[in-house]
C-alpha cells in the first residue's frame, strides 16, 4: 500500500493511493464502509480506528493497516468513490510530516566516504538529528537561505519505524519497519564546516525545507528487498547521483538495531546516508558547483516514487 | 512567578494543567481563572471556556497568547491571593489549590521544536580549546525529557556517565532572524537543566563531529522544575545555579560565565525560526576547578544529582540501573 499525508479542503489528512494514482481519504472511506446512519458517529469511529495523522495511524499498528486496506478496497470497488480525490487536486505532504526523531546517517556509503576524503569509514553507525521542522513534501520548494553559500543535495532512503523499538537485535530489526520513502538530505556545506570548527553541526542540516520526503510511505510488504534498490538524483534533468543501497556500510538492519538503543517510536525516521555524487565531492565538476535558486532537484529510490523540489531564494 | 505543568488527582490522563505557586501550594490556573472570571467579572456563562482558552493543556499554548495571557495571569494570581489560596474554590466548588506532593509535575514544555544545548560555551571549557567562533549546539529530543524526582536510568550501552548543570532560556515570542538588540523581547523566562552525557559514546561520536546517542537516551535531559517567568535581563543574568553530586557542590554557573551572550545565541539560532516553548540552554557548566572534561561530574548507580537555584527551585534525581537500583 502507498500511504500518504495530503492537504485538501484546508485540512491535513491521511490517505492511500489507488491503482489509477488518485488519493483515497482513508477516514472518509472507512466511515462510509461502516455504513452507520449518523454521519458524525461514523466519522468519529473511523478516526478512532485510523488516527488523525500518520503517527497516530502508525501507533495503531496492524489494526490500522487492516482498516486502511478495507477503506481502500471500499473506495475502489464498493461505491465509496466519493472518497477518492483526483491526484492533481491535492497537495501531498511528507508521509510523516512531523517525525518525532529524524535520524540521518552520515558517511555510510563506501563511494561517498572516498569522495569526501575521509580516510576510513566509521567503526559504529554515525548519525545526526535533523530537526523535524525541516521536513517538506515531495513537491514543495527547498528554500535557499540567504546565509547559505554552498547548498548541496543527498539522495537517501527513509526508513519509517512502525512499532516502539528498544534494544532490538539484528535478526528482528526489520520487523519494526512500517515502510519506506525517498528522501533528500539537503545540506549547507559552508554552515556545516563552520559549525564543525566550533563544535558540532546542527544548523547546516536543519533549515526549514532541508528534508524533502515522500511522495508515499510504501508499506514494507511491498518492498521485499530494501537493501538492494537503486537510487539516483538529477538536477535540472542531469543525473548527478546514481548508485544502489547495496553499497551501504552499515545496513538498514544495523542502523535500526544500533539506534534502537536510544529508543525509537512509531513515525520516527532513519535515513540511510547518501552515495557518491554530492556537489561537495563530485569529481567531474571542474569548478565548484552548488544548488542555486531555480534549480529543480529530483531524488528517487527505485519503486518508491520521485521527489521533485524546486530551489527558491528565501 | 513560577509555572508548572502537571496532573492533579482530578486530571484525566493527558489532561495536563498549568499550575502557579502561591504560599507553597500549587494553584490550578485554569480553574482559578474560571473562578476569577465568575466572581470578579461576573461572566459565569463563558468562564470555563475562556479559562481553558488562556490556560490550555500546554505551557507553550499559554506562552503563545503573549502579553494578554500574562496580564490575565497576574490578575488571577492577585485574585487568588485576595480570596485566600486555602479557601478559594472553582465556580462549581471544585478544588483548585493542591499540596505540591499531590501534583505530578511534568517537564513543562513537552514537545518543543527546538530544544538545544549550546556546547563549548563556558570560559573554563574553552581555555583548553581554540575559542569557538559561533555558539554551536546540539538537539535534545523531547522523548529524553524528565523532571525532578524521576530516576536517571543508566543506559546499557555506556560505562561512563556524567552530568552538567545549566540554564535553559525559554522563548516566549516567535521570530526569525532576530537582531541581537531585540533578542530579550523574545524571552519568556528560564528553567534549570541537567544534561546527562554518556561520555564514552560521546567521545567516539565526537570524532565524526556528531553527538546523538551519547546525548539522547531516555532521562538524559532533566528540565525545570518550574518555568520562571520574566524576561528582565538583569534578573536572569543574576541567576546562580549549583550542581551537587551526593550533597557536594561540583559546578557553579551563571549566564554571565558563558562566552556567548544570550543576545548572540538567540540571534544565531533564530535564523531557523523560533517559537514559544522552544528553549536554548547554556549548559556545559563551569567546573569548580579547571576544565570540566578533566573533572567531570561522574555518576555511579545510586548517585543523587541536584541542580538548584534560589529562584527557580531544584531538580533532584537518583541514578538507577536499567531495571532497578543494582546493576
Amino acid at each position: 500500500m502507498k500511504l500518504v499525508t495530503f492537504f485538501y479542503d484546508e485540512q491535513e489528512r491521511i490517505g492511500a493511493i489507488d491503482q489509477s494514482g488518485n488519493v483515497v481519504d482513508l477516514i472518509n472511506a472507512y466511515a462510509s464502509y461502516l455504513r452507520i446512519d449518523r454521519a458524525a458517529e461514523a466519522a468519529r469511529l473511523a478516526a478512532a480506528a485510523l488516527g488523525r495523522d500518520m503517527i497516530e495511524f502508525l501507533k495503531r499498528g496492524d489494526k490500522a493497516i487492516d482498516a486502511a486496506r478495507i477503506a481502500l478496497k471500499h473506495a475502489v470497488t464498493d461505491g465509496g468513490a466519493d472518497n477518492v480525490v483526483e491526484r492533481h487536486r491535492v497537495r501531498l505532504m511528507a508521509p510523516v510530516p512531523r517525525p518525532g526523531a529524524l535520524v540521518s546517517a552520515g558517511k555510510n556509503f563506501s563511494d561517498h566516504v572516498a569522495e569526501m576524503s575521509s580516510k576510513t569509514g566509521p567503526v559504529a553507525p554515525v548519525a545526526f538529528l535533523k530537526l523535524p521542522g525541516s521536513v517538506i513534501g515531495p513537491e514543495d520548494d527547498i528554500s535557499h537561505p540567504p546565509e547559505v553559500k554552498n547548498l548541496d543535495y543527498e539522495v537517501e532512503l527513509a526508513v519509517i519505524i512502525g512499532k516502539p523499538c528498544v534494544d532490538v537485535g539484528l535478526h528482528e530489526a526489520m520487523d519494526y519497519v512500517a515502510g519506506y520513502a525517498s528522501f533528500n538530505d539537503i545540506s549547507a556545506r559552508d554552515i556545516i564546516r563552520r559549525e564543525n570548527k566550533s563544535g558540532i553541526h546542527l544548523m547546516g542540516k536543519s533549515f526549514p525545507g532541508f528534508a524533502p520526503m515522500g511522495p508515499y510511505l510504501v508499506t514494507s510488504d511491498e518492498v521485499p528487498d530494501p537493501q538492494n534498490l537503486k537510487l539516483w538524483l538529477r538536477v535540472n534533468g542531469e543525473t548527478r547521483q546514481d548508485s544502489n543501497l547495496t553499497y551501504m556500510i552499515f545496513k538498514i538492519r544495523d542502523m535500526i538495531a544500533y539506534w534502537s538503543q536510544m529508543g525509537l517510536n512509531p513515525g520516527d525516521v532513519l535515513t540511510t546516508g547518501t552515495p557518491r555524487g554530492v556537489a561537495a565531492g563530485r569529481k567531474p565538476d571542474q569548478v565548484p558547483w552548488w544548488l542555486k535558486p531555480g534549480d529543480v532537484v529530483e531524488a528517487e529510490v527505485e519503486g518508491l516514487g520521485c521527489l521533485r523540489n524546486r530551489v527558491i531564494a528565501e | 512567578m513560577k509555572l508548572y505543568l502537571g496532573l492533579s488527582e482530578n486530571s484525566l490522563p493527558n489532561q495536563t494543567r498549568i499550575f502557579g505557586e502561591l504560599d507553597g501550594r500549587l494553584v490550578d490556573l485554569q480553574m482559578a481563572c474560571a473562578a476569577y472570571l465568575t466572581q470578579a467579572e461576573g461572566d459565569k456563562a463563558n468562564a470555563y471556556e475562556l479559562a481553558s482558552y488562556y490556560f490550555p493543556e500546554t505551557l507553550a499554548g499559554f506562552l503563545e497568547w503573549g502579553e494578554p495571557a500574562q496580564k490575565l495571569l497576574d490578575q488571577v494570581m492577585s485574585f487568588v491571593t485576595k480570596s485566600g489560596v486555602r479557601e478559594l474554590r472553582g465556580p462549581g466548588g471544585e478544588k483548585l489549590a493542591y499540596d505540591s506532593t499531590d501534583v505530578r509535575v511534568l517537564p513543562p514544555l513537552q514537545n518543543p521544536q527546538k530544544s538545544f544545548v549550546i556546547g563549548f560555551s563556558d570560559r573554563a571549557r574553552t581555555e583548553a580549546l581554540p575559542p569557538a567562533e559561533i555558539p554551536t549546539g546540539y538537539y535534545k529530543l523531547p522523548q529524553t525529557f524528565v523532571t525532578t524526582g524521576a530516576p536517571v536510568i543508566w543506559p546499557k550501552f555506556s560505562q561512563e556517565l556524567d552530568a552538567d548543570g545549566g540554564i535553559a532560556i525559554v522563548i516566549g515570542k516567535a521570530g526569525k532572524r532576530i537582531a541581537p538588540e531585540k533578542a530579550w523581547d523574545h524571552v519568556a523566562g528560564a528553567m534549570l537543566i541537567i544534561d546527562i552525557t554518556a561520555r564514552d559514546i560521546n567521545k567516539r561520536e565526537g570524532l565524526t563531529t556528531n553527538n546523538l546517542l551519547g546525548k539522547n537516551f531516555p532521562s538524559s535531559t532533566c528540565v525545570a522544575p518550574a518555568l520562571l517567568l520574566g524576561k528582565d535581563k538583569q534578573n536572569l543574568l543574576a541567576l546562580e545555579v549549583e550542581l551537587a553530586l551526593d550533597g557536594v557542590v561540583k559546578q557553579k554557573f551563571a549566564l554571565r560565565d558563558c562566552v556567548f551572550t544570550v543576545e548572540q545565541i538567540i540571534a544565531h539560532w533564530s535564523v531557523l525560526g523560533i517559537k514559544p516553548g522552544d528553549w536554548l540552554a547554556i549548559g556545559a557548566s563551569m567546573a569548580l576547578q579547571g576544565d570540566r572534561l578533566q573533572n567531570p561530574v561522574s555518576l555511579k548507580i545510586g548517585s543523587t544529582i541536584r541542580c538548584a537555584s534560589k529562584t527557580i527551585g531544584a531538580l533532584s534525581h537518583q541514578v538507577v540501573a536499567a531495571g532497578g537500583l543494582r546493576r
